[in-house]
């Protein structure tokens, strides 16, 4: 167990150590992007571009820049005084990237926690009815809607639910966060389509996944016996079909809800104005602004190595022949 | 419209497939939204949207929407009028007593600071702190620093900053309230230099980190609570006291909202969340827009235009030039970039200047485009059309393309992120032949355009805001001896306009609009007055 | 299983499918057997039918444009008018303008032709954007692009991903220890704002290292991306199953009789894979034709004024008050692209699955 974490941790470290290196690498070794040049502004000298070089460590050796800006990483996530060029700061607003990460945390986790829900909630239920139902016309429907749901691009579902649902009928806000602590019922209210666009694509997938697991399950050997022993078929199905069958949904979860937690949503987030972690992501990198591209592609790695190793763990204690390694 | 009506039966299906429980519940909570009802004729709480605000430090801050907010926050030596129309350009003193002595050679600034002037912590504005903010513009390598390295000891001073140094023109006494800037060489254009919020005084030793919105401040407002992206509030400055030209202003309090969507903030107007939005409202909502609150179309000084390279092929030659003048249908250009919200134009300066004298030298004509292009021999040149990744720069510029290949040259598109758009082409290493690119005046006067954007002699290898790469003996001696010019006199409006015409006769640009901005208000406010530089005027609104 | 979760991938419907395979085909024709399937499965036909008609008139993009439409995809007609059933009509009417007596903005909202279906001879026959220029040309040429790049991305990433796994699986040792850690590490990135950052820093100059050059508006830049951050997808999967196979008697069979391991591989390891990997690649063209609208809707993708289905919808977001068809046929187009190839994935899946018929009779 003691080994399982410590293996898992070394892991972790090894992997966000990579991520940065390459996206470091990757904005580096791309020329075109001097950002001295860019925060010096539209009437700018060439003492000033030298000055913002030297301050913000542009004419150091790449290496060098790159184990800065890990340093100020660190800095600007710790507590703790620290001087106007110790903290990774975005190049456009010369904000700290960390807490500008945390300020968009609580958007982001809003849209994912719902939309998790949902769409954890009505996968399960389109599976099981398809699995159950299977063959016929309600399986079928049920079937094309799911193909449906997982062939929408999702920032085209947003875009056509806020113009048929928010502006040609105002029946829901057109976009924006509206903090739970703020107004519970209109976090709410604004939350309601951003949450339905980004579980739309969920459901369709998860349903499928399990309808095609049940079946499965259904043909093994125990299932059969436990039919032959005269156990009710509504005991069968959730004592032993579907208990089995939602394993692998767990890790399917695990993942997916690790990859938008960690500002994987960022198509949702663009669309409906949320400012989260996901929409943080695409003004920087509108913006070729390297810190916070930096910044938040560490805290989504950080997620998906997490809740990878959470994921084998649960896996080990839903499937006791698995033992976590 | 099938494709509406299969949209509409795809959504239907897939809502339904989703739970018709959420809309309910929905619905509870659309019925359970309440509006408190402004009251009548007092502006008291202002529920403002910008779109987005760069900075709220005075030493920083390079966008309209900052110094919108910041025109009623930090005041100035010298500021401008909260009039109307072209009285808006006047300069009137803010901080300053009076408009400054200037002595006959064009280069000794003498002012004297009013008394009693208090920031909004309480502590007194002292002669010295407009000296601490030049100097903390350089420490902090703010954006304006290249407005100020003509004063005295400045150019030495920005090679390297440091907190101790000293810029030896400007010469400060804090007894006598005296402020003496002197300038190692005259410029004309140096009284609306200082009127930049870059050079408003800032407490002495106030940090070099860049500091939003937490800066005492000296005018009506004080900047509070300021989350990047998201919004600020404007408060009273309980310290400050309203002079001639600088009124108390008419809200208590303004909430300003940052929304980028320009669909969700023109929205808040509509359903009553905001008083005010400058999102520039996209076409196709202009007239929703129109019917359901009210548009109010800001005429500001700005010049869009297509640059050509006449260093580079085939724009070397001028009748290149002149027929890609000719080519552009300029009224319908402003129909599809932004739905007819601009004014044609072939000029440099806006309208606004009182030096603007109408062009109409190219007017669409694609024959005589057509058989210029012959007569240079450039049918079929290559050709690369650039412009930045922003949608009316994309817009704009594909019709561009579209019609340089209707003359005969071979042109594609090239779009760039719109962060290094314009350090890429302003790059002599790009050898960019022709582009997008378009102007915002930072203060009135020709010098922002001409010295700036057209000088030869200020051509630099990077960073260059020439794209044209103009230079041309006669206008760029015409634009220095323009430079000495203390007033705007009848006389010298002229001759700005001489030196205009001359340059579009070489045809380097091939400008088409100066754009309009939508503001839009909801109906219940009124007094709704606009400022010509910096635009819808705060301090002077009320309700209806 | 050893690694439980990582061998699940977003497409584990897919990964089904190969899972079953490790019960070894059975049967002397297993291709026949699968043909026979799926020609009973008519969703799937029919699916494979639209599919290969989207990209028949896709390619055919430039004759319609030419003969039918008589414009370019690029070609703006903004000033122009157009005759409808016989009526002149603008291509683009309305629209605020400036009054230069008064001084004043007279506003209104641009009107745009809307579709005209076949009332102008071919012409604007699904309306015209903001530019003027023909919506069903840029429709056609978009799909040219976005098809491209998906299933050009699909190639790459198949090709790459199925040598990875060939090698890695093969080999084992640390071959495969490199390999699989190169498989997590794309993994472990928020792919999404991988591909975008990787593609906004390529449009910048392009690609011009190790001998290859790239030019920043290539297509080539969303292909490569998108190909490269989806390796892991598929080369996870392939390596587990290559991993049993290796274990399998008529593995060591072949070895045993001093195969060298390219023709083992290619020969022995590869057949038996191949199914796997077709199913794979079909799904994950869909997968990439919205991975790549979702980059040129945030300005990352295909770049304008070139169209594709992602920047055709991202521009139309702005008209779609006044002509919501700009926003609402390109989003139409993918969905049914990527829904065919869906549907026929899945035939193709139950075709390719001998455990698939126990599924329809019961």
């Amino acid at each position: 167990m003691l080994a399982f974490v410590i293996r898992r941790l070394i892991g972790m470290v090894a992997v966000l150590f990579a991520v940065s290196l390459l996206v470091f690498i990757v904005f580096i070794l791309i020329p075109g992007g001097d950002p001295a040049e860019r925060m010096a502004g539209k009437n700018p000298t060439p003492e000033n571009i030298q000055n913002i070089r030297a301050k913000w460590g542009f004419d150091k050796p790449f290496y060098v820049q790159y184990v800065r800006m890990m340093e100020k990483a660190g800095n600007g996530l710790l507590p703790g005084k620290h001087s106007e060029y110790d903290i990774l700061r975005s190049f456009d607003t010369r904000q700290n990237v960390a807490a500008e990460i945390k300020k968009g945390i609580p958007a982001t986790f809003s849209l994912c926690i719902g939309a998790g829900i949902i769409w954890l909630v009505f996968g399960i239920l389109v599976g099981v009815i398809s699995a159950v139902k299977a063959g016929r016309w309600s399986d079928r429907a049920i079937t094309v809607l799911a193909l449906i749901g997982i062939s929408m691009p999702v920032f085209w579902l947003g875009i056509v639910l806020r113009y048929f649902f928010a502006e040609t009928r105002t029946w829901f806000p057109d976009g924006g966060y509206v903090p739970l602590t703020q107004d519970p019922a209109q976090w709410l209210y604004h939350l309601i389509l951003p949450w339905f666009c980004l579980a739309v694509l969920f459901i369709g997938f998860y349903g499928r996944v399990l309808r095609s697991n049940m079946l499965d399950t259904m043909n093994e050997d125990y299932v059969r016996t436990a039919r032959a022993k005269g156990i009710p078929p509504g005991r069968v199905l959730g004592r032993h079909v579907l208990r089995n069958s939602l394993i692998p949904i767990v890790s399917l979860f695990g993942l997916d809800f690790a990859a938008v937690l960690g500002g994987g949503a960022i198509l949702t987030e663009t669309v409906f104005d949320l400012k989260g972690v996901g929409w943080y992501a695409a003004q920087s990198v509108g913006g070729l602004d390297l810190p916070p591209i930096m910044g938040v592609t560490l805290y989504g790695a950080f997620f998906i190595v997490v809740f990878s190793a959470f994921v084998d763990f649960a896996y080990a204690y839903l499937d006791p022949r698995i033992r976590p390694t | 419209m099938t494709a509406r009506r299969r949209g509409t039966w795809l959504l239907g299906v897939v809502a339904l497939a989703a739970g018709i429980s959420m809309m309910v519940a929905a619905y509870g909570v659309a019925a359970t939204r309440s509006q408190a009802a402004p009251q009548a004729n007092k502006v008291g709480t202002l529920k403002a949207v910008l779109d987005t605000v760069d900075f709220l430090d005075p030493q920083q801050a390079y966008t309209g929407q900052a110094w919108w907010a910041m025109w009623n926050v930090y005041e100035t030596l010298l500021t401008y009028k909260h009039v109307d129309g072209p009285a808006g350009y006047q300069l009137v003193p803010g901080l300053a007593q009076s408009l400054p002595k200037i002595s006959s050679n064009g280069r000794v600034y003498k002012f004297n600071l009013r008394p009693g002037l208090r920031y909004s912590n309480g502590a007194k504005v002292l002669a010295s702190d407009f000296k601490w903010a030049i100097k903390r513009g350089f420490l902090a390598t703010g954006q304006g620093v290249g407005f100020y390295t003509d004063i005295q000891g400045a150019k030495a001073y920005a090679a390297h900053p440091t907190k101790g140094g000293n810029i030896s023109g400007i010469i400060t006494n804090n007894k006598k309230r005296t402020i003496t800037i002197k300038l190692a060489t005259p410029r004309g254009d140096f009284l609306t230099i200082l009127a930049l919020i870059f050079a408003a005084p800032v407490p002495a030793n106030t940090s070099t980190a860049i500091l939003n919105g937490t800066i005492p401040a000296t005018g009506p407002y004080r900047i509070t609570g300021y989350d990047p992206n998201r919004g600020f509030t404007m408060v009273r400055n309980k310290y400050f006291k309203p002079t001639k030209y600088i009124p108390r202003g008419n809200p208590d309090k303004v909430d300003v909202a940052l929304i980028g969507d320009a669909n969700a903030a023109t929205q808040r107007v509509i359903s009553g969340q905001a008083d005010y939005s400058n999102a520039a409202i996209p076409p196709d909502r202009i007239a929703t827009a129109k019917s359901k609150g009210q548009l109010v179309l800001r005429q500001t000084a700005n010049t869009y235009y297509f640059w050509m390279n006449i260093r580079e092929a085939p724009f070397n030659k001028l009748k290149v030039r002149q027929a890609v003048n000719y080519a552009l249908n300029r009224g319908t250009m402003q129909k599809i970039v932004w739905g007819g919200l601009g004014q044609a134009t072939q000029n440099v300066l806006p309208p606004t200047y009182p030096s603007y004298q109408k062009l109409n030298t190219y007017s669409y004509n694609l024959n005589k485009a057509k058989q210029l292009i012959t007569q240079a021999g450039a049918k079929g040149a290559k050709v690369t059309v650039w412009a930045r990744q922003v949608t009316d720069s994309v817009d704009a510029a594909t019709y561009y393309t579209a019609q340089l290949n209707a003359i005969g040259l071979d042109a594609k598109l090239n779009t760039l992120p719109r962060a290094t758009y314009y350090s890429t082409i302003g790059n002599v290493a790009t050898h960019a032949q022709t582009g997008w690119a378009r102007w915002l005046e930072d203060y009135p006067h020709p010098l922002d355009w001409f010295d700036v954007l057209l000088n030869g002699n200020r051509i630099t290898d990077t960073d260059n805001n020439n794209y044209a790469w103009y230079s041309n003996k006669k206008t760029n001696a015409e634009i220095e001896g323009l430079k000495k010019s203390q007033v705007l006199t009848p006389a010298v409006n002229a001759r700005w306009a001489k030196v205009e015409k001359e340059i579009m006769a070489q045809a380097p640009w091939a400008p088409w609009s100066n754009r309009v901005f939508p503001e839009f208000f909801s109906k219940k406010m009124g007094c709704i007055h606009v400022q010509r530089l910096y635009g819808i005027d705060l301090a002077r609104l009320c309700r209806k | 299983m050893a690694e439980p979760a990582t061998d699940l991938t977003l497409d584990s419907a897919s990964l089904l499918a190969a899972e079953e395979h490790e019960v070894s085909i059975v049967g002397r024709s297993p291709w026949y057997l699968a043909w026979r399937r799926l020609r009973r499965n008519w969703v799937a036909l029919v699916s494979l039918v639209v599919f290969l008609l989207i990209c028949v008139a896709c390619a055919l993009a430039p004759v319609y444009a030419r003969h039918l439409a008589h414009t370019g995809p690029n070609t703006v007609h903004a000033g122009d008018t157009v005759i409808v059933s016989g009526k002149p009509k603008e291509v683009i009417g309305g629209g605020s303008h400036y009054d230069a007596k008064t001084n004043k903005f007279i506003v209104a909202a641009p009107t745009y032709l809307g579709p005209t279906w076949w009332h102008a001879h071919g012409r604007f026959v699904l309306g015209t954007d903001n530019l003027g220029r023909d919506v069903a040309v840029r429709l056609l040429y978009g799909g040219r692009n976005s098809l491209k790049v998906g299933i050009g991305s699909a190639l790459i990433c198949a090709l790459v991903a199925v040598l990875l796994a060939l090698i890695a699986g093969y080999n084992g040792g640390w071959v495969d220890w490199v390999i699989s850690r190169f498989f997590d590490l794309i993994w472990a990135f928020p792919v999404f704002l991988l591909a975008i950052a990787l593609s906004t820093a390529l449009a910048i100059n392009g690609f011009h290292h190790f001998g290859i050059s790239i030019e920043p508006g290539s297509l080539w830049i969303p292909t490569l991306v998108i190909s490269y951050v989806l390796i892991p997808y598929i080369g996870r999967p392939l390596r587990g199953q290559i991993l049993s196979l290796r274990e399998k008697e008529f593995i060591e069979a072949a070895i045993g009789q001093g195969a060298g391991p390219l023709r083992v591989m290619f020969s022995d390891v590869l057949p038996n894979i191949a199914s796997t990997v077709l199913v794979f690649f079909t799904l994950i063209i869909a997968t990439n034709i919205l991975t790549e609208a979702g980059l040129s809707f945030l300005g990352a993708g295909v770049r304008p004024p070139d169209p594709s289905w992602g920047n055709m919808i991202a521009s139309g977001q702005d008209q779609i008050q006044t002509a919501p068809w700009l926003a609402l046929i390109p989003g139409i187009a993918i969905v049914l692209t990527v829904l065919s190839l869906n549907l026929f994935g899945d035939g193709l899946r139950d075709a390719l699955d001998p455990r698939a018929k126990v599924r329809i009779e019961r």
